[in-house]
């Protein structure tokens, strides 16, 4: 009796704990949807938790204001050649310098250790005079390129396969004369596709919300992702007017990274079910 | 695992496409205007306009998309206006220009980022047009947008005088008049700020919103840094003093610059505020109509200080109270902000943008549209200000808001602004904001002013005769 009472206890309080948690999470996002149904002068002045009557005036100062169609597809298409970038070529990298001993592979490796330091606002000069010379500022060239160096990922991927492949594995295809390429590529790809898609989740948020590098290396306004279209139509004259309609655009800009997330923790939990060692 | 790496494939193709096809229209339609002759092609329309081709003009305020849109009504010249945010427009300037870049034809400053961009090396000589803009505009805005030899790299269409903005009706209730003359009077010097504070006070009225309002009248009759030493004058004392007196005897209302309760302020009466109350988490519509409920802590604010654009704010948000405000000088005469147009130096369409900087700023027809276009700004134009002067604004109780913002514009005095003058008025209002709190005294908060600004300026030096004398 006295156990199911101290059990039940004990339960509620995890419940109440994981519930004051998960609010605790889920109220700025509640925040913003709410936000996004305001006035401006109603969210300078004020704070709710109850939606204003104001979203379709917002929606129609950004449909003035911006082409947020157009917007959604750049970023939608940098995120999307990023995270393919940086999944196929970090996973490439990783796997050789996993399996393959060659004179200098542990230098290599300790570089990208080193570079991993790097923020990369660090070297946005250089970058942006590097791009320059090479004729490609207003492309989307120079945002998509630099991914398939990742050395985070790579520093990730590396670890990963490390752990979950063992060397092994390989003896086979060689004994049935599979080449190098087609190994990765059928072998060592979908045994490291859980961790891809981990890394790749991160990559395809930090590409959406990227602002820094597209800001100062795009020039056309129709070329913009979303967070510098987002910055410009908060740079009209007075904030308070369109504070709701930049509320609005954040809330629209956060859909395709839950989407995103939905799709790549599903695959992970079947990746790491299905994994392909089996004792 | 094909048939996902088939779709992923799919999809990437799909929308390469689809984004290479649209940005390629923009890209050929441009290449052939690019070609065009970027000197003009000498065929002058009626209106004496050259005819060039497209040229692309960043800015950080909107205002220019409809210029831009007028000039390409007129002059049938293509203009591209890009907008940027201006938390992050200097950095783009810098960066951009920095790499020399001719994709940017025209770029605007404000006046206190110009210094900048002329020190860099940024902004074209734009001395042909030197001798119309010294007749034809507002001095100041002429003297802001020549670099330190003297020589004319911005142009302005707007100025930004500052101003009193009171309330008519409680002048008249406490003082038995709403003469902007007289009521300037109350203004002229940080004693008779006092005691018009103190006269207000006692009818339950409060001068400002909050004391940060003195801060305009911190150029008064010496430039904040002159040969390489901080200055801090009689009137800069005068203004601690007066800033410290107002906190203390709760002459104000406590409703700082920005915060919901200064833009209640301006459409009705609010309860009486402490200094200790959040201003930020406060909400406009419970204010007012506690204020309108009355009560015992029931107060008005009697007057804003604040550049011409601030009246526009005021009138924006005065509700009920519109036409109850007037506009008259104050201690000293001031400016804040302004849009300057400048040529990039690199550009290689530079004559191209020198006429459409010559159409915003020195076309009289222009300064007009734009003063009757924006609903009130106060353009720089000589003339246009001339013409309207006698323009009675409903909004101010019929004052005539242009006569007086030009006659306030002429007494600027812009051989007293320096590059150091941000970083001073910063320091002295975090001074003034410590002993108002009685969190120091004033000798303390002196000290720590000429401490902070000469660890961000080392090269600067306290003069023998300052108030306090560092250790």
């Amino acid at each position: 009796m006295s156990e199911t009472v101290k059990t039940r206890t004990a339960k509620g309080l995890l419940y109440l704990f994981l519930i004051l948690l998960s609010a605790l999470c889920f109220t700025p996002f509640l925040l913003m949807l709410v936000n996004a149904t305001r006035s401006g002068n109603e969210i300078m002045t004020g704070f709710s938790l109850l939606p204003g009557s104001s979203l379709a005036q917002n929606w129609k100062l950004v449909a003035d204001n911006m082409d947020l169609g157009r917007g959604f597809l750049n970023s939608l298409f940098l995120a999307v050649c990023n995270t393919a970038l940086v999944s196929y070529f970090s996973a490439l990298t990783a796997y050789g310098l996993a399996f393959y001993k060659f004179p200098g592979s542990k230098v290599i490796f300790t570089v990208l250790l080193v570079f991993m330091m790097v923020p990369s606002q660090l070297s946005l000069l250089g970058f942006y005079n590097l791009v320059n010379q090479m004729g490609l500022i207003d492309t989307y060239w120079p945002l998509i390129l630099p991914s398939v160096a990742s050395p985070a990922t790579v520093f990730f991927l590396r670890q990963y396969i490390l752990s979950v492949m063992p060397k092994a594995i390989l003896e086979a295809p060689r004994i049935d004369g599979a080449g190098e390429l087609v190994i990765f590529h059928r072998i060592a790809l979908p045994i490291m596709a859980p961790g891809i898609a981990t890394m790749a989740i991160g990559a395809f948020i930090g590409s959406w919300n990227s602002y820094l590098i597209p800001m100062m290396l795009i020039n056309t306004p129709s070329k913009r992702p979303l967070p510098v279209m987002v910055a410009e139509l908060s740079a009209v004259r007075d904030i308070t007017t369109n504070l709701g309609a930049t509320y609005l655009v954040v809330a629209v800009s956060a859909v395709p990274i839950m989407v995103a997330f939905c799709f790549f923790s599903k695959y992970i939990i079947s990746g790491i079910s299905a994994g392909s060692v089996k004792e | 695992m094909k048939k996902l790496i088939a779709m992923v494939l799919a999809v990437l193709m799909t929308l390469s496409l689809a984004s290479c096809s649209n940005a390629d229209n923009p890209g050929n339609s441009k290449a052939p205007e690019n070609n065009s002759p970027a000197g003009g092609n000498d065929l002058t329309d009626s209106t004496g306009y050259k005819q060039y081709g497209k040229i692309v003009l960043w800015t950080l305020a909107k205002d220019l998309e409809q210029f831009a849109d007028r000039y390409e009504e007129q002059t049938g010249c293509e203009v591209e206006v890009v907008v940027f945010d201006s938390a992050d427009f200097q950095t783009k300037i810098m960066q951009t220009l920095g790499a020399k870049s001719k994709d940017v034809d025209v770029f605007v400053g404000e006046p206190q980022m110009l210094p900048n961009f002329y020190e860099a090396g940024f902004c074209a000589d734009l001395s042909a047009l030197d001798n119309e803009v010294k007749t034809r505009l507002v001095d100041y805005t002429y003297e802001a947008g020549c670099d330190s030899d003297g020589v004319l790299r911005a142009i302005s269409y707007q100025a930004c005088p500052g101003s009193v903005i009171y309330r008519r009706d409680l002048a008249q209730e406490v003082f038995g008049t709403d003469d902007p003359d007289e009521i300037g009077k109350l203004f002229s010097s940080f004693s008779t700020i006092e005691d018009t504070a103190a006269k207000l006070k006692e009818k339950g009225y409060t001068i400002f919103g909050d004391t940060g309002a003195l801060r305009w009248f911190s150029i008064s009759s010496n430039p904040w840094v002159r040969d390489g030493q901080i200055i801090v004058d009689q009137d800069r004392l005068d203004y601690f003093d007066c800033a410290v007196e107002l906190y203390q005897k709760n002459y104000v209302a406590f409703a700082k610059e920005w915060s919901a309760p200064w833009y209640a302020s301006m459409a009705g009466p609010l309860p009486q505020l402490a200094d200790s109350d959040d201003v930020w988490g406060m909400d406009k519509d419970e204010l007012m109509s506690e204020g309108q409920a009355g009560g015992d802590n029931i107060t008005q604010v009697f007057s804003y200080v604040m550049p011409s654009w601030g009246a526009l704010i005021v009138r924006d948000n005065a509700e009920g109270n519109k036409g109850k405000f007037g506009v008259c000088s104050g201690v000293c005469s001031f400016f804040g902000g302004g849009t300057f147009l400048t040529v990039n130096e690199f550009s290689q369409n530079k004559e191209a943008a020198q006429q459409f900087i010559e159409f915003c700023t020195l076309n009289d027809d222009t300064a007009q549209w734009w003063l009757e276009v924006s609903n009130g700004d106060v353009v720089n134009n000589k003339a246009v200000l001339e013409a309207n002067k006698d323009f009675q604004n409903e909004s101010f109780g019929n004052q005539n808001t242009y006569g007086f913002y030009a006659k306030e514009m002429e007494k600027i005095d812009y051989s007293l602004i320096t590059g150091y003058d941000d970083a001073c008025k910063e320091a002295f209002g975090a001074a003034v904001m410590s002993v108002q709190k009685g969190q120091q005294t004033k000798e303390e908060a002196l000290k720590e002013f000429y401490t902070t600004v000469i660890t961000t300026y080392p090269e600067l030096s306290v003069p023998a005769d300052a108030p306090v004398t560092l250790d």
